[in-house]
């Protein structure tokens, strides 16, 4: 039993909080957990990446090896699929989409993808995937900086390692004490955006 | 009783290795991806950790505590041990007396970097320190606490060289006691070593004291030696064929890594110390044909291996970064599969990746936070510079990122403290046009300043930006000495940027070399960055005078004020007018505000990520944002 994870995004998208989450989760159902993140210029909006590796057995590369990874979490859809060559052709994504343009693109220097562009990449990688507005539904509720919970409750709907009940416990020890509650609303929302998007493979 | 473990980062558990050894003094400058190693240690009472000023100054003190008996800590990047390395060639003479450790994190491939650099070279080939090369985060831990024991029984300092992998990595740790007594500090003199200095030894029949200290290096080694053949971090592993892989620290993961997904063994020596165990290498070597080398990141090791091998006379092939491996960048399972796949065309085939990508990316580039008071300043710079064809060069910090687009405006970044001397220079070529020398003040204090002093001292027609946050931001918003606060968390009389400036600067002194003359010295002035005519009226001014002119631009780092939930400028919410905005896209291409994005000939403010502080209301020309 192992489960490699990639989560990708951009700095301040709250990547580490999510990847601690999941962390803690796996450790907490007895597993062995190695993980490591890119966060040199994690707050000024670089591309940030977290590897979490789970095993039953001995872990040793804190990194997921290319085309190994079983879930991809895209927190921005070009960070996502800069990051796809990490995915196992069994793998499976999970994206947020909401697009964060790079400053030379805003310049018109540099082309960021439209969203038909966007879905026929994410089409080619051929395997099975689902988009949520995680932050825009984060927004709604009033910060969008909880996006990244959004996509932790959603993560629950779309892979049966993640328990909703335990990883929802998880988030309510890891989270501060003045933002618990609006933490639990968002993941309970990602929640039920997964089950609406997700197919019947799932 | 159950072992208690802890999921952390490999930073924490080497924080935590060295705190179960009883460190009582730690002491390092901020770096990725060494910094948590500091701050972690605030967690356990009775250890004295500190900010300090520049890395050579942590080493220094870490000694000192170490010439008092107590086991000391000193932590920084590679390039904090450049920094420090005119200490180092001197400790290692005198060697310490309580266990001293120096933690060199080293940036395989730069993530994090201006460079990317293999401190074993200077640690241990150059400065002839023993070395440990940790290959996880639970073995960092191990090593650590080894180290101590070890700088005690050989009396020199122990070098740990995690690489960021190893550092950012995160894992359960297991935990042990920490000993809430230590030996009490005693200072005794011993001039003989402790005073380095050209005087003749006469217990020596008269030699050079240096010659005598070098020599009590060189038959330290020898012991280092027999140490590295007992230590537990080299071993061997059995496996098929007549090709042994040689992982050093990190490259010893990617070796498991590799054998777990291919599902096969290779012979494995897995080596974590420098002197390397010579026995255990010329016994594994005997029974191969062929050794590769597998390190972080350059053929330190293999050239090691090669000597020794040469020495034996036993004929082996051995590869690794010298020529068969890529000879920069970082390791990973990748170059590993990639190696073993040339040596062996029957491995099976890696199968298992998703398509490539047929769609271009738009890269990433770092820039500014939203709200952040250094993008109005760089603008108005920019401005400036154009207009005058003035010459910028960087430093390190988060200014350094108007050098990337939009704004490309510094032309130069190298290391800490280099900015105002490389401008100097610029200006004594006889180029004839402006030079700007653009530094942080966490920089400014660890290195800035001489060049500063110098310039002065010369006086050279310059201006000089010293961008004034109060914190060291770039790195995670460490303290620093014009912070008001120290990293114990105590309130602290914060040393004034501008009042240091003003005392460098010589202000209202003659001009150099004219003592009849007008007022010479430097001019200070000090502005709000987030106020751009201010920032306009105070560089014009600057162009002005014969010398050396300074411009400290001070206001509180964004991020660490939201923190605080306090705001450093008066909210000012803007929309754009359609019907103004003309689509000249000047506050994208010359402001760069990642909240603004160009839409449909216009400009747009994205609301989600716009924090208010208005600025780019001034930055545009026909007055459409406001």
């Amino acid at each position: 039993m192992k489960v490699d994870l990639v989560i990708a995004g951009v700095g301040g998208q709250g990547n580490l909080f999510a990847s601690e989450v999941i962390s803690r989760y796996a450790l907490g159902n007895g597993y062995n957990v190695l993980g490591t993140e890119t966060i040199g210029a994690a707050q000024r909006g670089g591309s940030v990446v977290s590897h979490i590796r789970i095993a039953e057995g001995m872990i040793y590369s804190p990194l997921v090896p290319m085309g190994r990874a079983d879930l991809l979490l895209g927190l921005e859809p070009v960070e996502m699929l800069r990051h796809s060559g990490r995915l196992s052709s069994q793998g499976r994504y999970l994206l947020n989409m909401y697009k964060i343009p790079t400053v030379m693109s805003n310049m018109g220097l540099d082309h960021y993808p439209s969203d038909e562009e966007i879905e026929g990449a994410l089409a080619s990688l051929n395997v099975s995937g689902c988009t949520i507005p995680a932050t825009q539904r984060a927004y709604n509720l009033g910060n969008a900086l909880l996006a990244n919970v959004v996509m932790l409750g959603a993560l629950c709907a779309f892979s049966s390692f993640f328990d909703r009940q335990a990883m929802r416990e998880t988030l309510a020890t890891a989270a501060t004490r003045k933002f618990q509650e609006l933490n639990l609303t968002a993941f309970d929302e990602g929640f039920a955006l997964a089950c609406q998007r997700t197919h019947s493979s799932f | 009783m159950a072992i208690q473990k802890r999921f952390m980062m490999g930073n924490e558990a080497i924080a935590r290795g060295a705190a179960e050894a009883g460190v009582r003094v730690v002491a390092g400058y901020p770096g990725t991806p060494a910094s948590e190693i500091v701050t972690s240690h605030l967690e356990f009472p009775g250890i004295h950790v500190e900010w300090s000023v520049n890395e050579k100054v942590a080493l220094e003190i870490a000694l000192g505590a170490s010439l008092a008996g107590v086991r000391a800590l000193a932590v920084m990047k590679h390039n904090g041990t450049n920094a420090a390395t005119d200490f180092l060639l001197h400790l290692n003479y005198t060697g310490v007396r309580g266990g001293l450790v120096l933690v060199s994190a080293d940036d395989p491939g730069g993530n994090s970097s201006q460079n990317e650099e293999d401190t074993r070279i200077l640690t241990h080939l150059y400065a002839h320190l023993p070395v440990l090369d940790p290959s996880s985060p639970a073995e960092a831990k191990q090593m650590t606490q080894a180290a101590y024991e070890l700088s005690e029984r050989t009396e020199l300092c122990h070098v740990l060289r995690p690489v960021a992998r190893v550092c950012h990595a995160r894992a359960a740790i297991e935990l042990a006691d920490i000993p809430l007594a230590s030996p009490q500090p005693l200072f005794t003199d011993d001039r003989s070593r402790f005073i380095m200095s050209a005087v003749v030894e006469k217990t020596a029949g008269g030699q050079m004291r240096p010659v005598v200290r070098h020599r009590w290096l060189n038959e330290k080694g020898r012991q280092l030696l027999a140490l590295a053949e007992a230590s537990p971090f080299n071993w061997e592993e059995e496996g098929e064929g007549k090709t042994g892989l040689v992982g050093c620290g990190i490259g010893y993961a990617y070796i498991k890594e590799t054998e777990q997904m291919l599902v096969r063994k290779w012979p494995v020596l897995k080596l974590g110390t420098l002197p390397l165990p010579r026995q255990k290498l010329v016994e594994f070597a005997r029974r191969m044909e062929r050794l590769v080398v597998y390190e972080d990141t350059e053929p330190v090791v293999e050239r090691m291996i090669k000597e020794i091998l040469f020495e034996e006379g036993i004929q082996v092939q051995v590869l690794g970064r010298s020529s068969f491996l890529p000879g920069e960048g970082e390791l990973s399972p990748a170059v590993i599969l990639e190696s073993l796949r040339e040596l062996d065309p029957n491995l099976p085939a890696d199968d298992a990746r998703v398509p490539p990508l047929s769609l271009p990316l738009p890269l990433r580039t770092r820039t500014q936070c939203v709200g952040c008071a250094y993008r109005g300043l760089l603008h108005v710079l920019q401005g400036v510079v154009r207009k005058t064809k003035g010459i910028v060069t960087g430093d390190i910090g988060c200014h350094d990122m108007g050098s990337f687009p939009p704004l490309e405006l510094q032309s130069t970044i190298y290391c800490m403290g280099s900015s105002i001397p490389m401008a100097a220079g610029l200006a004594y070529s006889g180029l004839g046009r402006p030079v700007f020398a653009i530094i942080g003040d966490s920089t400014f204090f660890h290195s800035g300043m001489l060049g500063l002093i110098n310039a002065v001292y010369q006086g050279v027609k310059m201006v000089v930006i010293v961008c004034d946050n109060a914190t060291t931001a770039m790195t995670g918003f460490q303290p620093h000495p014009g912070s008001p606060v120290n990293l114990r968390g105590e309130q602290v009389l914060p040393i004034s940027v501008e009042k240091v400036v003003r005392a460098l600067a010589a202000e209202g002194a003659p001009l150099n070399g004219d003592r009849q003359g007008p007022e010479g010295g430097a001019q200070v002035q000090t502005v709000d960055p987030y106020q751009l005519s201010e920032v306009k009226a105070a560089l014009e001014k600057a162009l002005t005078q014969p010398g050396v002119s300074v411009i400290i631009a001070a206001a509180p780092c964004y991020l660490l004020s939201r923190r605080e939930e306090v705001t450093p400028f008066e909210r000012r919410p803007v929309r754009v007018n359609e019907e103004e905005c003309t689509g000249c896209l000047v506050c994208i291409n010359d402001f760069g505000c990642p909240a603004l994005q160009a839409q449909d000939g216009g400009v747009a403010i994205d609301p989600v990520t716009c924090v208010q502080c208005g600025v780019c209301a001034d930055v545009c020309r026909v007055g459409a944002i406001s």
